[in-house]
Parts: C-alpha cells; sequence; structure tokens
C-alpha cells in the first residue's frame, strides 16, 4: 500500500497538468491582489456607504486579512474547479493510456490501487491549500501589512488582526476539509465515467449545481441542514461575529461521512469494473 | 396709527426678549471656556444593529477652538457628532436661547433650554439642552442639523465638580445596509420586508473617557 501511494505521488508531480494547476492558483492570487488594489477602496467604500454619514473612518480596510479573505473567496469556485481537473485526471489518464490494465495484471489488489489513488488525491487537495494559504499570506502581509478585517455577512463584521488572523487560518483548514470533498467526488466520477472529458463535464457540472444549490433556502431542515452542498461553506462560518462552533464541527463530521461514502461507493464501484 | 405703534412696540420688545440668552448658558459657555486643551484615550462601543464592532480604543487630542483630532493604531469608526465634549460646536456661533421650562430625568429636574443659531454657518438649526443647575453643565443634548439628521448626546460625569463627561452615549439616526447583491457572502439572508421599508433605525455609540493633560484658563474645575 505504502508503495502505490508514493507511485501515486510520483505520477502526479510527474505530469505537467499538476505544476499548471500549481502556477493557475498562484496566478489567481496575483490577479486578485492586483483587482483589490484597483479596486478594493471603491468596494470598501460601498460596504461602508451608510456608516459615512455618522462617522469618520480612522485605519486602513484594505489590508493583507481582507485580501487573504477575497482569496479564500476563490474555494467557492475556482480552487475545486482546479482540484477536479487535476485529480479527476489522475485516474482517466490511466484509462486512457490504458496503464490501468497493465497496472491490473501485476498483482496488486484493485481496491487498495484505487484507495492509494484517493489517498493521494486527498493528500495533494491538502498540500494545495496549504500552498493556497502561505503564499496569500505572504503576498497579502507582504504587499498590504496586517489590519482590522471587515466582512458583510448579513451584518458588517469588524475583527481586530489578531482575531482575523486566528479566523482566517481555521478558515483555511475546514475549506480544505470541503476541497478534500469535491476531490472524492471528481475522483469517483472518473471511476464511473472513465473518459477525460466527461469526468470534467461532470464533475464541473456537479461543483456548478452545488453552488447554485448552496444558495437555494429549501425551507426544509433535512435539506437546509443534512443536504452536502449546505455543508461545503462552514469555512465561512468562521466570519460571523460569534462563530457558531457546534455548527461547525457538525457541518464537518457530516462532510467528513459523505466523502467517506462517496470514497467507499468509487471503491466498490472500481472493484467491480471489468478493467480488460 | 397708535394701533400700529402698539403693534411696532409689542414686535420689538418680542424681538429683544428672544434675542436673549439664558444666563445658565452663558454660565455654562464660560465654564467650558476654561478649558483650554486636553487629551483623553477614549474607549469605543458601537451598537448599530447591523454593525458589530469589537470595543476599540483612541486617543482625542482637543485645543481650545479648534476641531477635537483622535489617532487610533486600530480601524475606529468615530462618530462625526458626539466627540464634541466641551461644546465648541454648540456655542462656536452665535445664538439666541428659549426658555422651555424643566424637565425630570432619574428624579432629577432639569432646564429645558433651545439654542437657535442665528448665524448660516452654524450647521444645527437647533438644540434643545438639558441643563444640571446645581453643577452648571449640560446633561444632555439634541441636535437637529442641516444635513446628518438629529442625534442626542447624554454626558454623564463622575464628579459633581466635573466639567468634562466621564462617558457619552450618542444616539443618531442611521439608513439600513444597501449592499448590492454582488458584495454579499454566501448565506446571505435578505429581509424583503425589511429591505422594503424606509424606516430609519437608531444607532447609538457609548464613549468613555479616560482624561489627562487637562489645562484650565482659570478658577473652574
Amino acid at each position: 500500500m505504502k508503495n502505490l501511494i508514493i507511485a501515486e505521488v510520483h505520477k502526479l508531480f510527474k505530469q505537467g497538468k499538476t505544476y499548471y494547476a500549481i502556477g493557475a492558483i498562484f496566478l489567481i492570487e496575483l490577479i486578485i491582489l492586483f483587482s483589490a488594489y484597483s479596486q478594493g477602496q471603491s468596494v470598501l467604500d460601498i460596504l461602508l456607504d451608510n456608516l459615512k454619514k455618522s462617522f469618520y473612518f480612522e485605519g486602513n480596510l484594505l489590508n493583507g486579512n481582507l485580501l487573504i479573505y477575497l482569496i479564500l473567496n476563490t474555494l467557492w469556485f475556482h480552487l475545486p474547479l482546479i482540484l477536479i481537473i487535476i485529480i479527476s485526471g489522475s485516474v482517466t489518464s490511466e484509462y486512457k493510456d490504458r496503464t490501468l490494465l497493465s497496472i491490473m495484471l501485476q498483482p496488486i489488489s484493485k481496491w487498495k490501487f484505487i484507495l492509494s489513488k484517493y489517498i493521494v488525491g486527498i493528500l495533494f487537495t491538502l498540500v494545495i491549500v496549504f500552498f493556497l494559504a502561505i503564499t496569500s499570506f505572504l503576498f497579502s502581509y507582504g504587499v498590504f501589512g496586517q489590519g482590522d478585517l471587515i466582512v458583510y455577512l448579513d451584518t458588517l463584521n469588524f475583527f481586530e488582526a489578531s482575531d482575523a488572523l486566528y479566523r482566517i487560518k481555521h478558515a483555511f483548514i475546514f475549506g480544505a476539509i470541503s476541497m478534500v470533498f469535491y476531490s472524492i467526488v471528481s475522483i469517483t466520477i472518473a471511476i464511473i465515467l472513465e473518459e477525460t472529458t466527461k469526468t470534467w463535464i461532470a464533475a464541473a457540472f456537479f461543483l456548478i449545481i452545488s453552488n447554485i444549490l448552496l444558495k437555494v433556502n429549501f425551507n426544509n431542515y433535512f435539506l437546509d441542514n443534512w443536504l452536502y452542498v449546505k455543508l461545503t461553506d462552514t469555512w465561512q462560518y468562521l466570519f460571523y461575529f460569534e462563530i457558531p462552533w457546534g455548527k461547525i464541527y457538525w457541518n464537518t463530521s457530516l462532510l467528513i461521512v459523505y466523502s467517506a461514502v462517496t470514497m467507499i461507493v468509487g471503491i466498490i464501484i472500481f472493484n467491480k469494473k471489468d478493467i480488460a | 396709527m397708535r394701533h400700529f405703534l402698539i403693534l411696532f412696540y409689542v414686535l420689538c420688545f418680542g424681538y429683544i426678549s428672544a434675542q436673549d440668552i439664558d444666563l445658565d448658558i452663558i454660565k455654562i459657555q464660560k465654564r467650558t471656556d476654561t478649558i483650554l486643551e486636553f487629551s483623553a484615550e477614549v474607549k469605543i462601543n458601537v451598537d448599530i444593529s447591523f454593525v458589530n464592532i469589537p470595543e476599540k480604543s483612541a486617543r482625542i487630542e482637543y485645543a481650545k477652538n479648534e476641531d477635537t483630532k483622535v489617532f487610533s493604531e486600530d480601524f475606529v469608526l468615530i462618530p462625526k457628532k458626539g466627540l464634541d465634549i466641551s461644546l465648541y460646536q454648540l456655542f462656536k456661533n452665535p445664538f439666541i436661547t428659549v426658555d422651555r421650562g424643566t424637565e425630570t430625568r432619574n428624579l432629577k429636574t432639569y432646564k429645558l433650554i433651545n439654542i437657535i443659531p442665528t448665524n448660516k454657518k452654524a450647521d444645527f438649526s437647533i438644540a434643545t439642552v438639558l441643563i444640571d443647575l446645581d453643577n452648571s453643565r449640560v446633561n444632555e443634548y439634541e441636535i437637529n442639523t442641516k444635513k446628518d439628521g438629529s442625534y442626542i448626546v447624554i454626558m454623564n460625569y463622575d464628579k459633581p465638580s466635573s466639567i468634562l463627561p466621564s462617558k457619552i452615549e450618542v444616539t443618531f439616526e442611521i439608513e439600513r445596509i444597501r449592499i448590492p447583491l454582488k458584495y454579499m457572502g454566501k448565506d446571505v439572508q435578505v429581509n424583503k420586508e425589511e429591505y422594503k421599508s424606509n424606516e430609519q433605525k437608531t444607532g447609538t455609540i457609548f464613549l468613555s473617557f479616560n482624561y489627562t493633560d487637562l489645562v484650565y484658563n482659570s478658577f473652574t474645575k
């Protein structure tokens, strides 16, 4: 099993698209930094518009913490999309290049092989989120410095710099779990569809639908609290003024269960597949 | 002709009376005039339904006949109104007063005075002031500004002899929040009824002062 994981890591980092993905994340960060630099103040002006009549503002809100928060918002779509493409590719490329057939001719258990794909997919996702976090901290604090964070979530919430840092760090941790869920789903879709383009379309469709449904209020306790789409934005709860830790732990636990179930389903399907 | 002269006399007499400035206001004005400068550490708490902000600290510096300066290392919301604890803005322009009798607050009776600026430069049209006659100081005032709506300032003092308040509450009108949807994060619920309503909300700022470097001109403290 250990050798399978090492082999998968080797394959992942040998393929060029992995580096394209890392480059894309890096580029998205730079674009966000540039757009925040050029438009950040006007966004803040809109947010603070009706406070201007009653208050003067002392201090700078266009700072590193706001920038990292904006970068965190790539967790909605950009980052899972890139992860889906790379991670599902690790399975579909095996079908496409017919390397899967040669691997299966070896004395390797099918479930161990596909489990190693899932494990490497999860590890890769965590590494990418960690890379996103580190680079966003470096860029944002390096260019804009620290300061209080303003977030609009039903209310205008202001967080002191140290509190903002604490919340952002935890948002990356809980955001990583959501990203892991999407990665696992993409591998499972790849197992089912086998073909690269079909897998990308299906996985992107899954992501789009998830984002659309997230905004829908079902007015049903089960759907609003148990449906997977309502769990993938858990990191945003870190930016409520009072952090609802109970809700965060519940959502995260449930998402881990859904991820595990999706992975088990994928392993079962792969085990039953006739590779030849 | 006689009627005209009587009418002229009444109008002139009435006008002259209205130009009088209440003696208690003059006393308070003289008392606050003794403050030449001060600085203070201020704790700021904001109570607005759609704003969550932790307690903030700032330092204010006042020098007579100048606007109060505010310094802070953090981001702070500094109230446009209410930081005028020396009542400089209230007495800055020429004004007349109208005695409105008395009003009781917390079992204590205060004198009620209207201050009406006679100069167009004043940024308020009328102020209603509650005076503590025992201690010759203002305890509460409501100002109707020309541009920024009205606001009420309640001043609390730690000693009967204090001229400057130790705590201030500023209540003001504030428009409900209007943020374009594209700036809204996930999970933001739009309350349609609230969004359609034109009702103005009120906010309150609580300021507590710890004075340093108080410089007085003369005897009164």
